[in-house]
């Protein structure tokens, strides 16, 4: 081996360049404010502090948000944007649905190759000025999107060369680098909202979910790729958290770690990976837990626990779990049509069996 | 974070290291971040979806570049870079906080640069032109039975009722029934992700992969530039006359 213990120091103060590790990088945004390189979207309204990493308190907003939607989930799963409008109107929070909203491209980053760190920037820079210029919050439906704009931030905020490339640009379509003061995702702001979901819901759909037994997935990109910027730290709570609040009892499976196959480009041109990755985890959520439902919070892993359980037929497996997102648990709670308002037939796997188990009717 | 970053891993071995794809991989600053020298524990590869399945390990890459090995990291240019699932489960555990996930991506994007990406991205054009032409990456359109057989037979009623389905679901949210994209995009908007791409030079770098596609999207941006420019031009103006 030729290489050299690496000096601690390094890891902790990575000075210029850009930086996963420790560091404020709210003291950083707040300098470079100061000096006039970028301007803070600061929270607009109410907030809740919730804990990070370290201790740190991450503001979470409660009104006003900017819906950046998944382009996946309006696609494949439009249940879940449908629910996240749904919550939000039952509980009287003003939000915006932007027509003027790209996707942040970081699925065809990570699966292709195609685009660089100018570019994705840019989407990024672009989209937060959209939440600037209309005065909302700037929310995050999607996972790889949250993922992709914390790492952007911390990009944007750590290398100058970036930043002075990417506000060229900006300034060519009329635009200017606004960091919104928190990225966050609508998992993190359903769970700060929890109480007041439960305080709303109906009785008696509340009475349907008291006793179910769910399990929970997080995406890849929610806790691994910048994993110091989500409520609870490393191991992240938010949809067991909510789920629980509303009476789901939630179990633990020994697999919960683990990738659930999606892998980008695998969900496209290489599902034997993702199939096999899935049989993994169903296996152990089966004979650890056999849950009624699996509780996630992400796009792809939405759609991968949803479409390949079927196929697992192929391989002796007999897998019927229904997938739920947080968001659809809180419309159901508040009192959606299954259906028709949180959009659950739209997904594969049955969740009839589920929701005769709640008491909810659906046709 | 005021002053240069040092890393004695990547610049004891920048300075020492040959080969070519070895020397483009340690052009990106990304790789000062990705790479704090390896203890050869193996948890990377023990938490690794990827290695459970293919000749593909994080530990080696992470390796490879310590030691500069040309031959093993032009094996994973070709075609071991494309088995990583990006799911940073090896920069979440590893004790040197090294991203072999990050390399990856590096080495990606230089394969698809130097035009060693084709193979991998057969199959990829109908993303790539959706992204470019309609602002956001999939369409319900897109996800027909007879491309996903193995999502199951309750894949072909979804998809032949889709259009009832959405509108149902989206009464009173304008642009969000659409089939052809995954909302309604306006022209401004994906005429302004175009610009975006042009001036990062992101969209040169396309026509390495798909040349037919560079010319789809200059020709869309000519027959609206006239008009966004102008709407551009304001957005300018405007922008100013509040800075002042």
């Amino acid at each position: 081996m030729s290489y050299e213990i690496n000096d601690v120091k390094t890891a902790i103060n990575p000075g210029k360049g850009m930086s996963y590790h420790v560091h404020d990088i709210r003291a950083e945004m707040k300098r470079l404010e100061e000096e006039g390189e970028i301007k803070i979207g600061h929270i607009i309204g109410p907030y809740k502090e919730e804990e990070v990493m370290y201790g740190i308190k991450k503001k979470i907003p409660l009104d006003m948000h900017y819906q950046h939607k998944s382009c996946g989930q309006c696609a494949n799963l439009p249940g879940v944007p449908r629910s996240n409008f749904y919550y939000r109107d039952k509980l009287g929070i003003k939000y915006y649905n932007d027509m003027q909203q790209t996707s942040c491209t970081a699925w065809n980053y990570h699966a292709s190759g195609l685009g660089n760190l100018v570019q994705l920037g840019a989407v990024a820079a672009r989209n937060w000025h959209r939440a600037y210029e209309e005065g909302y919050n700037f929310t995050i439906h999607c996972v790889t999107s949250f993922g992709n704009y914390l790492e952007m931030r911390h990009l944007l905020v750590g290398n100058k060369e970036l930043r002075d490339e990417v506000k060229k640009i900006l300034a060519k379509l009329g635009r200017e680098l606004v960091i919104p003061e928190e990225i966050v995702h609508d998992s993190e702001i359903a769970y700060a909202l929890r109480d007041k979901i439960l305080a709303n819901a109906d009785p008696k759909r509340l009475e349907g979910i008291k006793g179910l037994v769910g399990v929970e997935h997080y995406g890849c990109h929610f806790f691994k790729q910048v994993s110091d910027d989500i409520i609870g730290g490393k191991r992240p709570i938010v949809v067991g958290g909510l789920a629980s609040t509303l009476g789901v009892q939630m179990e633990e499976y020994s697999k919960w770690f683990m990738c659930c196959g999606f892998g980008f480009r695998h969900i496209l041109v290489n599902r034997e990976f993702t199939r096999s990755a899935q049989n993994i985890k169903l296996k152990a959520i089966k004979d650890e837990v056999d849950p009624d439902m699996i509780l996630v919070n992400c796009t792809g892993c939405g759609t991968t626990f949803d479409k390949t359980q079927w196929i697992q037929k192929a391989v002796g497996e007999d897998y019927h779990y229904p997938v739920i997102f947080y968001s659809q648990l809180a419309a159901l709670a508040l009192g959606a049509h299954p259906f028709k308002e949180a959009g659950l037939n739209f997904h594969v796997t049955p969740v009839e069996p589920l929701l005769d188990k709640m008491g909810i009717a659906y046709n | 974070m005021s002053e240069e970053a040092k890393n004695p891993i990547t610049e004891k071995i920048e300075s020492t290291k040959g080969g070519h794809f070895y020397k483009e991989i340690m052009k990106d600053f990304r790789i000062k971040e990705s790479l704090h020298g390896c203890l050869n524990c193996g948890t990377c590869v023990a938490n690794c979806p990827a290695a459970a399945f293919y000749d593909y390990s994080p530990r080696e890459v992470c390796q490879m570049m310590i030691e500069g090995d040309e031959e093993t990291i032009e094996e994973y240019m070709k075609s071991k870079i494309w088995n990583c699932a990006q799911c940073f489960s090896c920069k979440y555990r590893c004790p040197k906080e090294n991203s072999a996930a990050d390399i990856v991506m590096t080495m990606r994007e230089i394969a698809v640069r130097e035009g060693l990406a084709a193979e991998a991205l057969a199959g990829y054009t109908r993303i790539a032109k959706l992204v470019l032409t309609r602002g956001n990456q999939l369409a319900p359109d897109m996800l027909s039975p007879d491309a996903f057989p193995d999502w199951g037979p309750r894949m072909i009623e979804l998809s032949s009722k889709k259009m009832e389905m959405r509108e149902e679901l989206f009464k009173g949210f304008p642009g969000m029934n659409v089939v052809d994209r995954a909302w309604a995009a306006e022209d401004f908007t994906i005429y302004e992700m175009q610009r975006i791409w042009e001036e990062s030079g992101a969209l040169e770098k396309v026509g390495t992969v798909f040349p037919f596609l560079v010319d789809i999207v200059q020709d869309d941006m000519d027959d609206k530039k006239e008009e966004m420019e102008a709407k551009i031009e304001a957005k300018k103006a405007k922008l100013a006359a509040a800075g002042k």
